[in-house]
């Protein structure tokens, strides 16, 4: 499994977690951050399931969530599960970089959850 | 600053217009406007043109020099504004400043999108570029998706229920049936998309918690209006005169996820305050709103965050008929983004159309709100991160 190619940006002034990047604080306008990766695992926020999928996907549809890392980093991921039926949100999730749709024929990778029971 | 008046409105029915291009429908809700204001001899100093989408879906750039060439309003200033979905009360906003400051005296601003000439899913993937292009766009998440996030939220937080959105639903589908402009002209029932055994397949869930009829159709369509300061409209127009009495504009983060409240719109928020404070009342004096409901979810957290309703109270008071013609504070008596549609450049400047008709109480029984002198509006860019808000007014 390849790591998680995920940089989150902790400010030195604050400490607010950014994720995506920004080029200043969104609280502190402070230009100094620390890099920050995802560690271990994540606490799921908000999800979805969608069926209505955009030009790109042949899946039948998808679970998106937004899942947060035990140091702060907030970012979004599809969901591996066949429906919400088992899905709560606060629900912890093991997260994996892997292909999440295909572009020009070739896989575009970004985060996936598994849910944790 | 001058005050800026309203002195001409226009728009074409939306819906599905293949016989029409883009710049047709611009030209065509444009000139509905210029014969409204009845402008004699006065040429147009500048037009505004709002368009998301036609570099992506038509493959057509510089609109606002296309639709002044056809309009032969040259040599008039012409400026596209693309802000996503907000792009229409921005190109109001920006011909409002232009008339306000004394640089322009006639500007005409037009909105339009046509997105029914590409496929459901291209229409969908269209939408969605406005989305974080590194960390959401390529999870493949939607508009509908980013709105069934910020629903479930709003349940888990406040008890909303599904059973609120579907009267959101319903009074907007309804109102629009008696609008000539509307591309949904169908009513529906609580029984056929929510009670009925039927209405599992009638009303699927598209983005859980929401379903189809909780969300907007995709539609063409162009809406015009033609902005002047007050004191020439008085001389112009047959028409009694409506002001900008007050606008607003807010951003926040381009994800939800960075919010630290993701059910807090503050945006949406600011906007409104500041349109308030500008015009010099509160959401107490407000006659009638158009809210951006691209979403039933949309109407109930707007209808919050600009001050109508306590927050977690929108809900309800739409189910108890608060926000029906004839309630406290009737919201899209046009029928909304909901059944009027939503080509996204068109629908900030159609929202000031439908409330001009108001204030100026133009609109046939069953849907102008009688006396109404102060009307708002909320055009909803993003997911709630660039929120414009107008505040009209009935000159006396
Ligand atoms: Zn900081």
């Amino acid at each position: 499994m390849s790591e998680i190619k995920i940089t989150g940006y902790k400010c030195k002034a604050c400490g607010r977690v950014h994720y995506p990047k920004h080029e200043q604080c969104l609280t502190c306008k402070g230009r100094d951050f620390e890099p920050l990766t995802p560690d271990g695992n994540a606490r799921l926020l908000a999800y979805t399931q969608i069926f209505n999928l955009p030009w790109g996907f042949d899946e039948r549809f998808l679970i998106i969530g937004v899942g947060e890392f035990e140091n702060g980093i907030k970012a979004m991921g599809q969901i591996k599960a066949d429906s919400l039926d088992k899905i709560k949100t606060g629900m912890e999730l093991k997260p994996s970089w892997e292909p999440v749709r295909h572009q020009y024929g070739e896989p575009v990778y970004g985060l996936k959850f598994k849910p944790l029971e | 600053m001058r005050d800026v008046a309203i002195i001409g409105v226009g728009m074409i029915p939306f819906g599905r217009r293949d016989q029409d291009s883009l710049v047709d429908m611009l030209a065509y809700a444009s000139l509905k406007a210029l014969d409204d204001a009845q402008l004699g001899d006065k040429a147009v100093d500048a037009v505004y043109v709002a368009n998301m989408g036609g570099g992506i879906l038509q493959h057509q750039t510089a609109i606002a020099s296309a639709l002044v060439d056809r309009l032969s309003l040259l040599p008039a200033a012409a400026d596209t504004v693309e802000n996503g979905p907000a792009s229409g009360a921005s190109a109001v906003k920006n011909g409002v400043l232009a008339v306000a400051s004394g640089y322009y005296d006639v500007v005409l601003v037009a909105g339009g999108e046509k997105m029914r000439e590409v496929s459901g899913w291209r229409a969908t993937d269209f939408v969605a570029t406005l989305t974080h292009p590194e960390v959401e766009y390529p999870y493949g998440i939607t508009l509908p998706g980013m709105a069934g996030m910020f629903t479930r939220l709003y349940m888990e937080k406040y008890g909303l229920t599904r059973e609120m959105l579907t009267a959101v639903a319903i009074k907007n589908q309804t109102v629009g049936t008696l609008n000539p402009y509307a591309h949904v002209t169908m009513a529906i029932t609580k029984e056929g998309i929510l009670e009925s055994p039927h209405s599992v397949v009638n009303n699927p869930i598209i983005a859980d918690p929401l379903h189809l009829y909780d969300a907007c159709p995709i539609s063409d369509g162009a809406a015009a209006v033609l902005l002047c300061p007050l004191e020439m409209a008085k001389k112009l127009t047959k028409h009694t005169p409506v002001v900008i009495a007050g606008f607003g504009q807010a951003t926040d983060t381009h994800t939800l996820q960075e919010r630290e409240d993701p059910t807090d719109l503050k945006a949406v928020t600011l906007a409104a305050q500041q349109a308030f404070t500008m015009a010099g009342i509160g959401p107490e004096d407000i006659d009638v709103a158009e809210l951006h409901d691209a979403f039933t979810i949309l109407e109930v957290a707007e209808s919050e965050h600009v001050g109508f309703f306590k927050k977690g109270e929108g809900g309800k008071a739409a189910l108890a008929g608060r926000t029906k013609l004839g309630g406290e504070i009737p919201i899209n008596v046009s029928g909304g983004l909901k059944a009027r549609g939503h080509p996204v450049g068109a629908t900030g400047v159609a929202q000031v159309v439908d409330i001009t008709w108001q204030l100026r109480h133009e609109l046939p029984e069953g849907r102008q709100v009688l006396g109404a002198t102060y009307g708002l509006t909320v055009n909803f860019g993003g997911f709630g991160n660039n929120v414009l808000s107008l505040i009209l007014k009935r000159s006396a």
